[in-house]
């Protein structure tokens, strides 16, 4: 059997993506990609055409998002890849593989998902059937206020997701995209925060972790070495249920580089919660080991907020 | 008997013997197949949050639970669990064959909580695996017996 050599594979990927949505508008984004074949001889190339987004979880793209293509060799629906079907190479399902592999690009916040769907044709190429292609997202952008870069990706199904092949597997993110006109406080996914707790969506019994980011901005706490966490607890009823206010290895940040600070608590027995008694939000501020020096939300003197929901 | 022929059936006499060794090592190893053994004391080695290590950021040192012979469970105050308190639980249960069903005190929920029984370095390990609020997250703490 002779092996043919394959170059080139697909052309560059680019996006048409508006610069923003209204919550809850159903949106069309557009991936712009192409093939350039290059097979020694008489041989061909026979695939079926990979497509995925990286949108966030919230969105529950996968229950509403369409893809389908145009192309001079055939227009169709593209159908979501199974969870139950195995990427080859990685050993795990097709949406996590390509989760591993092209993480969250630049965002700072991760909340998110890629959804990876294929063709059901195959489609053969000869040598030099160069063409173009669009492959056409529709989906609902969900209800929250948000500023979020997206994820595109397009493949060649027997090429897999190997890790060495940049010929047949092209992503990209997109520029900033809002939504705007929607529910809650803006999710900021795209520019350092001062403080952001993760993950995004958790309930008092999680484990969450508290960052604070001194680099972002100039604060008091330039320069202060050891910080420390100073938070309320509410509950539904905004009344106050729990209050940690000290300095010691309770509510002590650890470095974690770059002016960076961290801290994992579980909120249930952080503030000995009783049983039966749950904590809807959180309102927090950094301080030094005085606690004189303090840093809020924005830079401000109003406290860090953090409701705590799965949806 | 001749030498000549004495020979071959000591040959064949050890060759039994070897077999009939090898069979009853076989048939040892056969009978040694471990059951899941969940009763003692606990305590917390391992933590991952959605893969990612808590372990040497959190203080696992309180994080302990204890499965009793009597079928009833206690859990360290401060540990953070699916379920609060102390309770009963069963294992084995055909329609969970991958999960210990454990049932908090005072309420009727059971809650099955999925198990690994893996040897890592020559040590039993428990491996629980549930979400402990959303359940978009997955915790995984790796339980070695106490006083091992």
């Amino acid at each position: 059997m002779t092996l043919f050599l394959m170059h080139c594979g697909l052309k560059a990927l680019s996006v048409t993506v508006p610069a923003q949505a209204s919550a809850n508008e159903r949106i069309s984004f557009i991936m712009h990609c192409g093939a350039e074949p290059r097979i020694e001889g008489s041989g061909t190339y026979t695939t079926q055409l990979l497509a995925g987004i990286m949108v966030p979880k919230s969105w529950k793209a996968r229950e509403n998002a369409v893809l389908t293509f145009t192309s001079p060799k055939g227009n169709g629906t593209m159908r979501m890849i199974p969870d139950s079907e195995i990427e080859p190479v990685s050993g795990v399902n097709w949406h996590q593989a390509a989760k591993n592999m092209f993480g969250i690009g630049p965002n700072l916040v991760d909340d998110f998902e890629w959804i990876i769907y294929r063709s059901t044709q195959s489609y053969t190429f000869v040598n030099n059937e160069d063409i173009d292609f669009d492959v056409k997202v529709e989906c609902n952008v969900g209800a929250e206020n948000m500023l979020v870069r997206l994820g595109f990706y397009v493949g060649s199904s027997i090429e897999n997701l190997r890790p060495e092949d940049t010929d047949y597997k092209k992503f990209t993110f997109s520029n900033v995209f809002e939504v705007i006109d929607g529910e809650g406080d803006l999710i900021d996914f795209v520019n350092p925060q001062l403080g952001t707790i993760q993950p995004v969506k958790s309930l008092d019994n999680d484990i969450i972790t508290l960052t604070f980011n001194g680099g972002v901005t100039n604060t008091v706490l330039d320069g202060v070495n050891d910080i420390y966490l100073r938070v309320k607890a509410f509950d539904d009823n905004d009344q106050l249920i729990g209050e940690v206010n000290e300095r010691n290895d309770k509510t002590k940040l650890s470095s974690i580089g770059g002016k960076r600070f961290r801290i994992d608590i579980w909120p249930r027995g952080f503030f000995a919660i009783e049983k039966g008694i749950h904590i809807a939000r959180l309102e927090y501020f950094f301080t030094d080991a005085d606690g004189t020096k303090t840093v809020g939300y924005g830079n401000t003197e109003d406290p860090f907020k953090y409701t705590f929901r799965c949806e | 008997m001749k030498t000549k022929q004495l020979i071959p059936m000591a040959f064949m006499a050890c060759g039994f013997a070897l077999f009939s060794s090898c069979a009853d090592e076989l048939s040892n190893i056969a009978h040694e197949e471990p059951t899941k053994e969940i009763t003692g004391s606990w305590k917390v080695i391992k933590l991952t949050r959605n893969g990612e290590d808590l372990s040497q950021r959190l203080n696992l040192n309180d994080f302990r639970i204890e499965f009793k012979e009597d079928g009833t469970y206690t859990i360290a105050e401060r540990l953070p669990f699916v379920l609060e308190g102390s309770g009963a639980y069963a294992l084995s249960d055909p329609q969970y064959p991958f999960s210990v069903l454990m049932t908090a005190e005072g309420t009727d929920e059971e809650v099955p909580v999925n198990f690994q029984y893996p040897v890592v370095k020559g040590k039993r390990q428990l491996n629980l695996t549930f979400s402990l609020g959303c359940s978009s997250t997955t915790y995984q703490y790796s339980f070695e017996r106490e006083n091992q």
